[in-house]
C-alpha cells in the first residue's frame, strides 16, 4: 500500500532560505553602493530607538548632494527584495517564455502573473512503516511567487534607461508592486507593534502590566504579567485563570523566594511588591518545582476532545481518513500539542514552549526564561513605582513595519505548512481579489491616475488594529515620527492619522543575522547569562544587554560597548542598520537586528563636526559647505525637507502654510492630472491591463515655473502634472464664489487645461464547446446598418484614427445560435444561417466625439483571440470642471468668458483665470502667495525658482525680498500687485494682479493678447493710460526703487497648475441635476499654479425623471451607471418632517418610489391578496375577507413585512408592536434561524426608514 | 473573417514588420514572433470633413 501522509520536504531548508533571502537585499546592496561612493564611513543611520539627537540648525547648502545618493538606495525599491535562494527563471509553459525575454509590462495581456517557479526539495518515503526506500525529487516546482518589479529577482533590476527604454518601461517608474491576473497590486506596508518586546502599559482597569507578543518560526504566543489587587498573575491563553506569578516561577526551577528577589535587584521596594504574590503562592502550598507543575496541570486550558482526537492519532488507533483530517484540523497546534503528551507534563511543555516563546529553552534549563521574566517584573515594578517608566505604544521606536516581503513570505509558510499543492492557487486568489476578512486584506490595484499618486501609494502605511476606535493616542502626531513618517500626509475623516506615509528618506531594516552580532557581543564582553546569579543580575554599574528582545547578559561599561559597537557598524564589519541603543533609566543597551524598523539617515558628527569632509563630497563630484553644531551633538540632518513625503514635497513654501492645507493638498495632488509614465501612450500594462481601464492625461504639461528639491529629486518634474497659469486674484463677475474659477476662454482654445480621456472597450473571439466559434464578418457597405458600420475596416474592426460614435459599431461580429456541445456540427459547414450577430457598439455620452486610438489583436491564455480598442476623447475644461493649486485650495469653474471682456495689465497681459480673494483669509495660505510671488519672478527673469520646504536658510526656497527684488528689476510692484483694467466695466480698476503666464513656447499668444489689450486702450485710452501710468509711478515711488520695463515685454508665464483627477465619490443634489467633478485650475502665487483636477462635470452630470428599478425593493435604482435616481435621504427626510410638508414626504417617498397597494386583515394583521374573480381582498389567515381594507404603502415596506415572516415571526403591522417583537427575538433566538436573529432589529431600523410615516398618512 | 479582396495589414508591436492575417491564423507577427499585433491607421481623411474639438486648432491654423 502507498502510504500518502505528508510530504517530507526540505521545509526548514526553503523556509530558512526564504528568510536569509529577505535578509540579505538591502543591507548588502546599500554597503556595497555606499562603499562606491566613497563614504561609507561618514554616513550613519540613526534608528528608531536612537534617534533621540539634537537636531542640529541646517548649515548652509549643500549635504543637500548627498540626498540624491541615499534616494537611489532607499525606498520603494527596498521595500524587501523576494529572493528565493538561487531560483532559475525557468519557464516551462509556452506563454511563460514572454516573461523571460520580455518586460513585466507585456503580462497584463495574457491576464497573467509575473511570477517564478519555486523548486524544492522533496524526500519523501514510499511504502509502509519501518523499511523506508526514501525517495528523493530534486527541484519539484511548488508554485509560483509573484515577483515584485524591479526587485533583485525582477528582470529589470538594475537595469539602466536606455535598457528599460528598450523594454518599454518607463525608467522613472518606482516599482515594488507586483503583477497579478494582469493588473498591478501594492501590498500596502503594515504597521505592528514590536514582536518579541516587552511592553509596560496599562490595561482599562488601570492595572499595569508587562506584555510580550512572542514570534518565532514556530509559535505565536503573548504573554502578560499584570499586576491586580497587589498580587502579581500571569495570563496566558493556555491556561484557563490567571496563574500567580510565584507558582510559574517554581515551576519553572525557581524554588527559592529569594532567588526571585535578588533577580528583581536589591532595591527592597521590589520585595514589597512582591511579597503579596510570595505569600499567596505559599498559601497554594506550593513550595516545589512540582507541585507548581502539578499546581498549573489543573489550569490547562486543554479542550479534553482535541486531547482524545490527538491521543489516538498517537496511539494509531484512528483509521488513515480521520488521521489526516485531524492532522490537517490542528495543523499548526499539532506541534505544540503533541508536546503536552510527553511524560514531562502540559505544564511544563506550556511553560517550555508557549510563555514568552522567543525565549529559547535548551534541554529544559529555564534559567534564562526566569530571567526573562524577572526582567519583565522588574519593569513592571519600575512603572508602578514611578508611572513615567510605561512604555509609550505610538512611539515609532516600538513599532515594526511589515513590507510586501515579510507578508508573502508569512503567507507563503502559511500555506505551505496547510497544504503544499494550493500554494500556487492561494497567493494568487488572495492577492488577486480583496476580500475584507483575510488578514491578507492589504493589496490593492496600483492607483494609476498620476505618476505622484502612483508613488504615494507605494509609501502608504496601513496600521493593523481597528480603525473604529475613538482613542486619539494612535492618530495624533508622535514626535518620534519626526523624518520617518510624513508628518502632512494623512487622510481626511475615518482614517485620520492612522494611515500614513513613508517620509522621504525613510529606509525599512530588514532581518539581519544574529548569530555573529551574538559572538561579536561576548567578545566586546558582555557576560553570559548563564554565568550570572540574580544578585549580579541589576548590580548598579552593569547594564543588561539585549538583542531583539532577547537577553544576552549584562555589561560593566556600557558606553564603551556601544561606542565600539557603533564603531564596527560604521566600519561595515556588521550590518548597517543594526541599531544600539544605551536606555540609562532600565539600565540596558537595546541592539536591534530585527525587521521592520523604521530608520533614516543622519550625518555623523565628531564633537559636533561634521564627519563628511571636502574629499567625500568631492568623490560625488558635488560642491559642499560645511554646518554648524554644538558640541555635543552627535547627528547633523541632511537636509529637513525631508521630514516631508513624496506628496508634501510638492508643495512650495509649505512651512509657510496652515498645516491642515498641506493635509489637504497630499490628498489632492494624488489625484492630479497629468503624465502617468514614460510609457503612457504604449505600456501594455497601463492602458490594457485592467478592466474598465481609464486613463486621464494632460495634453500639454508642464513643469512648475516654482520648484522645490523633492520635486526634482522623485521626478515631478519630469513627469508632472498640471500647468503653470497666468492667476489674478480679485473679484470677477459674480461667477466665482465660493471658491469657483473665472475662466478665460481664449486660453482654453490656446490648450489650457486640455485634456485626454482613454477608455478602453475590449472584444473576444469565442470558441464554444462543440467546437464551433465566433466569426467576424465584412461590415456592410450598403443598406440597413451600413451608416453604423463605417468606420469599420474589412476586417470587421474599427479603424483607428476614425471617429466614433454613439451607436457605431466597432467590432462586427456573428455568434453562433447553437452552442451547446450536444449538438456536434462541424464548423466549417456551418451555414450564414447558423449565426447571429453580436456586434459590439459603443456607447458613450451623447455629442461627445471619440476617436479609436488604437486597435490591438493578440491570443489569450485559452488561445482566444482578443481585440482591445482605446477610444480617446478630447476635452477642454468647462464649467463644473475641478481644478486645484497646490495648497489644498480647489475650486471649480464657475463660468468662461471671452478675453475681450477679460481684465488686462497696461503691459497688455491678460490673466489665463480670476480666482476669488475670499479664498485666502479663513485658509491662511501664505505659501501659496509666496508662491504667485516667486512664479512671476520665475517668468520674468526666466529661471525656475525654488520653494523647498524650510529652505530660506540652507538656500533651497527663495526669500520673499529677492523675489521682490526680480520683480522690480523687471518692472512690477515689489508686492507682485499690478494695475490691471477691465473693459468691461469701462473704468480702470487698481487689483491685485496675482500672475501672468504663458509658458514661453506660447509666446505668439502674448502677442494676441497684447492685440486684444491695445485695442482695449484704443477704444477706452483715453481714460485709462494717464491714469494707469500715475499708478505705476506711484507704486515705483512707493518701492523706493527707479521705473524699469515697457509696456511691451513679453512675458510669459507662471505657475504651475496640477490638474486632479477627481472621482467624487459623493453626489450633489441640485434640483434634479446633480453637478459634481470638474476640472479645476489653481492658481500659485503671483506667478501662479494652476493645478487642473481630471474628473470632468461630463462624467459626473446626471439628471432622471422615471427610469429603472431595482426588482426586489421596486425602488429606483442607485447610482449615475445604472440612470438611478436622486434619493431623498433620511437627513433630507428628517428637514421635511421639521419643515411639516407631509404630503411632499409622501409624495417622494411613495408616490414616486415605490407604491404598492396591499391587502390588509384588521383582526389578524396579516397582508392578504386580492381575488380578482370575487373582487375582494381575502385574508388567507383567517380565510375570509370580512375584515379587509386595502391601503397603499412603499413596496419595500411589504417586502420587510414578509421577510419577518419568513422568520416564521408574526408581523403585525403595527410599529411598536414590531419593536417590542424585534427587541424580544434578540435576546430570544429562534432556533432554527439561529445566527439571523441579529438582523431583526437591523431590518426593522430598515424598515422604518423605508416606510417613513406613509402609513400613518393613509389611515 | 471571410476572404478580403484586399486583405488589411497589421503592425507588429515589436519590429514594426506588417503581416497580414486569414482566417484561423494565430496572432503572431511573422518576422520576430511577437504576439501583439495593431492596425494601422485608417487612410480615409475625413479629419477635416468631420471636425472635433481634436483638430479644431488645425482648422483655425489653416
Amino acid at each position: 500500500m502507498l502510504v500518502v501522509g505528508l510530504m517530507a520536504c526540505d521545509k526548514g531548508a526553503l523556509i530558512s532560505c526564504v528568510m536569509r533571502g529577505l535578509a540579505v537585499g538591502d543591507g548588502c546592496m546599500m554597503t556595497e553602493k555606499a562603499a562606491g561612493a566613497g563614504c561609507d564611513e561618514a554616513r550613519g543611520w540613526a534608528v528608531g530607538l536612537v534617534n533621540k539627537q539634537l537636531v542640529a540648525p541646517s548649515p548652509p547648502v549643500d549635504k543637500f548632494q548627498l540626498l540624491p545618493e541615499f534616494l537611489k538606495h532607499t525606498y520603494i525599491i527596498h521595500a524587501k527584495n523576494l529572493h528565493l535562494g538561487n531560483l532559475v527563471a525557468n519557464f516551462d509553459l509556452p506563454h511563460f517564455v514572454f516573461f523571460v525575454n520580455f518586460s513585466p509590462h507585456y503580462t497584463p495581456f495574457f491576464s497573467e502573473r509575473y511570477a517564478a517557479p519555486i523548486y524544492v526539495n522533496i524526500v519523501y518515503s514510499n511504502g509502509s512503516h519501518g523499511q523506508l526506500p526514501v525517495m528523493k525529487r530534486e527541484k519539484a516546482i511548488i508554485g509560483r511567487m509573484p515577483i515584485m518589479l524591479r526587485s533583485c529577482r525582477c528582470v529589470l533590476y538594475e537595469k539602466d534607461e536606455d535598457e528599460l527604454a528598450r523594454r518599454g518601461e518607463c525608467p522613472l517608474d518606482p516599482g515594488g508592486y507586483f503583477v497579478i491576473k494582469g493588473t498591478e497590486k501594492v501590498i500596502l506596508i503594515q504597521e505592528q507593534l514590536s514582536k518579541n518586546r516587552i511592553i509596560i502599559d496599562t490595561d482599562k482597569k488601570g492595572c499595569i502590566q508587562a506584555s510580550v507578543t512572542s514570534s518565532t518560526e514556530l509559535t505565536k504566543s503573548k504573554t502578560v504579567i499584570r499586576m491586580e489587587k497587589e498580587k502579581i498573575y500571569l495570563f496566558l491563553n493556555q491556561f484557563t485563570t490567571k496563574v500567580p506569578i510565584m507558582v510559574v516561577m517554581k515551576a519553572m526551577g525557581m524554588e527559592s523566594d529569594q532567588e526571585v528577589v535578588q533577580m528583581l535587584g536589591r532595591d527592597p521596594r521590589y520585595g514589597a511588591l512582591l511579597l503579596p504574590s510570595i505569600e499567596e503562592c505559599a498559601s497554594y502550598d506550593v513550595f516545589t518545582q512540582q507541585q507548581a507543575l502539578d499546581f498549573l496541570e489543573k489550569k490547562w486550558h486543554g479542550v479534553d476532545a482535541i486531547v482524545k482526537d490527538l491521543e489516538e492519532v498517537v496511539r494509531g488507533k484512528i483509521g488513515d481518513e480521520r488521521q489526516s483530517a485531524c492532522r490537517l484540523k490542528f495543523g499548526k497546534l499539532d506541534t505544540t500539542v503533541t508536546l503536552y503528551f510527553n511524560q514531562e507534563g502540559r505544564a511544563l511543555g506550556i511553560l517550555r514552549d508557549i510563555l514568552v516563546a522567543n525565549v529559547p529553552v535548551h534541554e529544559n534549563n529555564f534559567r534564562s526564561k526566569c530571567i526573562y521574566v524577572a526582567v519583565m517584573l522588574r519593569r513592571m515594578m519600575e512603572a508602578i513605582l514611578n508611572k513615567d517608566a510605561v512604555d509609550d505604544k505610538d512611539y515609532v521606536g516600538n513599532k515594526r513595519l511589515e513590507l510586501s516581503g515579510q507578508l508573502i513570505s508569512l503567507l507563503f509558510e502559511d500555506l505551505f505548512k496547510t497544504m503544499n499543492d494550493e500554494i500556487r492557487r492561494g497567493i494568487d486568489i488572495i492577492l488577486a481579489k480583496p476580500s475584507r476578512s483575510s488578514r491578507f486584506d492589504i493589496s490593492q490595484v496600483v492607483a494609476r491616475l498620476s505618476f505622484i499618486g502612483t508613488l504615494g501609494h507605494m509609501t502608504k502605511i496601513c496600521p493593523q488594529f481597528e480603525k473604529s476606535r475613538k482613542v486619539s493616542g494612535p492618530r495624533a502626531l508622535q514626535p518620534s515620527q519626526w523624518g520617518m513618517l510624513c508628518p502632512c500626509d494623512t487622510p481626511e475623516g475615518e482614517s485620520c492619522g492612522l494611515v500614513k506615509n513613508l517620509a522621504l528618506m525613510t529606509h525599512v531594516t530588514t532581518d539581519e543575522e544574529e548569530g555573529p552580532i551574538i559572538s561579536l557581543c561576548y567578545c566586546l564582553g558582555v557576560e553570559d547569562l548563564e554565568l550570572l546569579s540574580g544578585e549580579e543580575l541589576h548590580t548598579p554599574n552593569s547594564f543588561l544587554i539585549i538583542l531583539n528582545g532577547l537577553i544576552l547578559g549584562k555589561h560593566r561599561r556600557p558606553q564603551s560597548f556601544a561606542t565600539a559597537m557603533r564603531k564596527l557598524r560604521r566600519a561595515g564589519k556588521i550590518g548597517e542598520f543594526v541599531s544600539i541603543f544605551v536606555n540609562e533609566k532600565q539600565q540596558c543597551v537595546y541592539i536591534a537586528s530585527d525587521s521592520g524598523r523604521v530608520c533614516r539617515p543622519l550625518v555623523i558628527a565628531d564633537k559636533g563636526v561634521s564627519r563628511i569632509k571636502e574629499r567625500h563630497i568631492k568623490e560625488l563630484k558635488i560642491a559642499f559647505y560645511e554646518g554648524e553644531a554644538k558640541v555635543e551633538t552627535t547627528h547633523i540632518e541632511i537636509e529637513p525637507f525631508t521630514i516631508l513625503g513624496v506628496c508634501a514635497g510638492l508643495i512650495p513654501y509649505p512651512h509657510h502654510n496652515q498645516s491642515p492645507r498641506n493635509t489637504y493638498q497630499c490628498a489632492m495632488g494624488k489625484q492630479a492630472m497629468g503624465n502617468i509614465a514614460y510609457n503612457q501612450a504604449m505600456s501594455v500594462r497601463l492602458q490594457l491591463g485592467r478592466l474598465d481601464t481609464l486613463i486621464y492625461l494632460l495634453v500639454y504639461p508642464q513643469r512648475p515655473l516654482l520648484t522645490t528639491l523633492t520635486i526634482e529629486l522623485v521626478g515631478y518634474d519630469k513627469l508632472g502634472a498640471g500647468q503653470n497659469a497666468t492667476v489674478t486674484v480679485m473679484s470677477y463677475s459674480g461667477y466665482d464664489i465660493e471658491d469657483a474659477i473665472v475662466m478665460n476662454k481664449s486660453s482654453l482654445d490656446r490648450g489650457f487645461g486640455r485634456c485626454i480621456v482613454m477608455k478602453k472597450l475590449s472584444a473576444i473571439y469565442q470558441k464554444y464547446e462543440n467546437g464551433t466559434e465566433d466569426r467576424i464578418i465584412r461590415p456592410q457597405r450598403e443598406g440597413h446598418d451600413a451608416d453604423r458600420m463605417q468606420i469599420l475596416d474589412d476586417d470587421g474592426l474599427a479603424a483607428p484614427g476614425e471617429i466614433i460614435r454613439t451607436d457605431d459599431i466597432y467590432i462586427n461580429k456573428e455568434s453562433p445560435v447553437i452552442t451547446s456541445s450536444r449538438s456536434s456540427i462541424s464548423p466549417k459547414g456551418l451555414p450564414n444561417s447558423a449565426y447571429k450577430p453580436s456586434r459590439q457598439v459603443y456607447m458613450g455620452p451623447k455629442g461627445e466625439t471619440a476617436v479609436v486610438d488604437r486597435v490591438a489583436l493578440f491570443s489569450d491564455k485559452s488561445n482566444n483571440k482578443c481585440f482591445k480598442f482605446m477610444i480617446r476623447h478630447t476635452r477642454r475644461p468647462e464649467v463644473g470642471d475641478k481644478f486645484s493649486s497646490r495648497h489644498g485650495q480647489k475650486g471649480v469653474c464657475g463660468t468662461i468668458i471671452q478675453q475681450e471682456d477679460f481684465p488686462f495689465s497696461e503691459r497688455g497681459i491678460c490673466p489665463d483665470l480670476i480666482m476669488n480673494p475670499h479664498g485666502f483669509p479663513s485658509r491662511m495660505t501664505v505659501g501659496k502667495m509666496i508662491e504667485l510671488l516667486g512664479s512671476k519672478a520665475g517668468v520674468s527673469s526666466g529661471k525656475f525658482h525654488y520653494g523647498s520646504a524650510f529652505g530660506e536658510q540652507s538656500g533651497h526656497a527663495d526669500r520673499v525680498e529677492v523675489i521682490s527684488e526680480t520683480l522690480v528689476k523687471h518692472g512690477f510692484s515689489y508686492n507682485g500687485k499690478d494695475f490691471i483694467y477691465s473693459e468691461f466695466t469701462s473704468t480702470s480698476e487698481y487689483l491685485i494682479l496675482k500672475l501672468i503666464k504663458q509658458a514661453l513656447s506660447t509666446c505668439s499668444f502674448i502677442y494676441w493678447n497684447y492685440w486684444y489689450a491695445t485695442t482695449s486702450i484704443y477704444i477706452y485710452g483715453a481714460n485709462i493710460l494717464p491714469e494707469a501710468e500715475t499708478h505705476v509711478g506711484m507704486v515705483v515711488v512707493e518701492a523706493g526703487l527707479k521705473p524699469v520695463g515697457s509696456v511691451l515685454m513679453v512675458i510669459a508665464a507662471v505657475a504651475v497648475a496640477i490638474v486632479v483627477a477627481e472621482v467624487e465619490g459623493k453626489a450633489r443634489r441640485l434640483g434634479y441635476v446633480m453637478v459634481a467633478s470638474v476640472m479645476v485650475v489653481c492658481a500659485g502665487g503671483n506667478g501662479m499654479v494652476v493645478l487642473m483636477v481630471a474628473g470632468k462635470v461630463l462624467d459626473k452630470m446626471h439628471a432622471r425623471g422615471n427610469g429603472p428599478r431595482v426588482m426586489i425593493t421596486r425602488q429606483p435604482t442607485e447610482g449615475r451607471s445604472k440612470n438611478g435616481g436622486l434619493r431623498v435621504g433620511e437627513m433630507e427626510r428628517d428637514c421635511l418632517i421639521a419643515y411639516g410638508t407631509s404630503m411632499l414626504i409622501y409624495e417622494r417617498l411613495m408616490i414616486s418610489s415605490d407604491p404598492f397597494e396591499v391587502q390588509v386583515c384588521r383582526k389578524c394583521g396579516l397582508l392578504g391578496y386580492y381575488n380578482y374573480k370575487l373582487k375582494t381582498g381575502i385574508c388567507s389567515k383567517c380565510k375570509n375577507g370580512e375584515n379587509i381594507s386595502s391601503m397603499k404603502l412603499p413596496y419595500a415596506c411589504k417586502l420587510l413585512f414578509q421577510e419577518w415572516l419568513d422568520f416564521s415571526s408574526f408581523s403585525a403591522s403595527h410599529g411598536n408592536e414590531l419593536v417590542e417583537y424585534a427587541e424580544a427575538r434578540a435576546h430570544n433566538p429562534i432556533p432554527h434561524w439561529q445566527g439571523l436573529w441579529y438582523l431583526v432589529p437591523l431590518f426593522l431600523a430598515q424598515a422604518l426608514r423605508w416606510s417613513g410615516h406613509e402609513m400613518n398618512y393613509e389611515d | 473573417m471571410d476572404a478580403q479582396p484586399e486583405p488589411v495589414s497589421y503592425i507588429c508591436g515589436d519590429c514594426g514588420q506588417e503581416n497580414t492575417l486569414k482566417t484561423g491564423d494565430v496572432i503572431q507577427c511573422r518576422e520576430c514572433g511577437y504576439r501583439i499585433l495593431y492596425k494601422k491607421r485608417t487612410r480615409r481623411s475625413n479629419y477635416f470633413l468631420s471636425l472635433s474639438d481634436d483638430y479644431c486648432f488645425t482648422r483655425a491654423v489653416l
